[in-house]
């Protein structure tokens, strides 16, 4: 699912980049609100600074929870690198592994899970020329932004109506294809290649794929509650 | 958690030895179509999941495994430290 440069046309790729770096952004604010706490203005800090120092440039600090989902987003993004790089074999001569979106965000909330998947992709794409550079906000539009934030919703909504098992394995299969039409339509969209030939070989190997990524991102999940109990930090 | 690194690091070694090396489902419909020509072949340090220096495949696998695992640990890490110095 990693898209190589070329795939893409330029003024897509640059305006998908800005999209990421907005999605990233606004991910990130939401996580250093959640991990951090103004911090307490000492007693009298401000005496004999002027009024300036009391008219409230606070700063924000990292709290202890903080500091453990900081730790429990880099466990949870190594889990995820590693998971990519087991390519299962699909169909004659074709392979897939997992993306990891739904994996990401059911155990680190949405923005979390967004950015550990981000930094997935990014890395991958940087040290192993695994995805394009130019692709790279395609790529981290595809699989973060769509795999992991928006399967997190898909998620969440399933959740009301069925059981916890039954929703992750839905979404994990709905990210894989939401990914796949995405990756098809920015293909489709810079005249690589028709988009509607594109779409459907793209949907029809993907919908086998998602199967794996349903399964696995369940026995994963699980295995992870059972390696780090208490581990799922509050969204 | 450092269950949790372990069991990464056992996958990516898995993974180094038993993944499936046809192409993903992309690049199959890229190849099948006839557009594959049209991706750019890049390399990095680590290209394709290989430490250049490493000759056998398996162990040239698992050694680019382990090192992206720390290297996301690492940047986490790192930017816990950062966070934590700036809160004092």
């Amino acid at each position: 699912m990693h898209i190589p440069d070329g795939f893409i046309d330029p003024k897509i790729s640059y305006g998908l980049m800005g999209a990421a770096v907005a999605v990233l952004g606004y991910c990130l604010a939401k996580v250093r609100e959640a991990l951090t706490a103004l911090a307490p203005q000492p007693a009298l800090a401000g005496v004999g600074k002027g009024i300036k120092s009391l008219a409230g440039k606070s700063h924000r600090m990292l709290t202890k929870f903080g500091e453990q989902k900081l730790y429990l987003m880099g466990m949870v993004a190594a889990l995820v690198f590693a998971a990519q790089m087991f390519n299962f074999p699909v169909d004659k001569g074709t392979s897939g592994h997992l993306i990891g979106g739904v994996l990401a965000v059911v155990l680190l909330g949405p923005f979390a899970g967004t950015i550990a998947l981000a930094a997935v992709v990014i890395i991958q794409s940087l040290f192993f020329a695994d995805g394009g550079l130019v692709a790279l906000g395609a790529n981290v539009i595809n699989m973060a932004g769509l795999g992991a934030l928006t399967g997190f919703y898909i998620y969440a909504g399933l959740r009301k109506h069925l059981t916890e098992w039954l929703s992750i394995a839905l979404a994990a299969w709905c990210s894989v294809m939401l990914a796949a039409s995405a990756a098809s339509l920015e293909i489709g969209l810079s005249g690589t290649f028709a988009l509607g030939t594109v779409m459907l070989a793209m949907l029809k190997v993907h919908s086998v794929i998602g199967v794996a990524e349903a399964l696995i991102t369940v026995v994963l999940v699980k295995t992870f509650r059972k390696l780090v109990p208490g581990g799922e930090a509050e969204r | 958690m450092k269950n949790i690194i372990l069991l990464s690091i056992l996958i990516a070694i898995l993974a180094a030895f038993f993944a499936s090396a046809n192409p993903d489902g992309l690049e199959k419909v890229a190849e099948s179509l006839g557009f594959i020509e049209s991706g750019v072949e890049r390399s990095s340090v680590m290209t394709d999941y290989t430490v250049p220096f490493i000759s056998n495949p398996g162990i040239s696998t698992s050694a680019a495994g382990i090192l992206g695992i720390l290297l996301i640990l690492g940047v986490f890490w790192l930017t816990t430290l950062v966070l934590k110095k700036a809160s004092r």
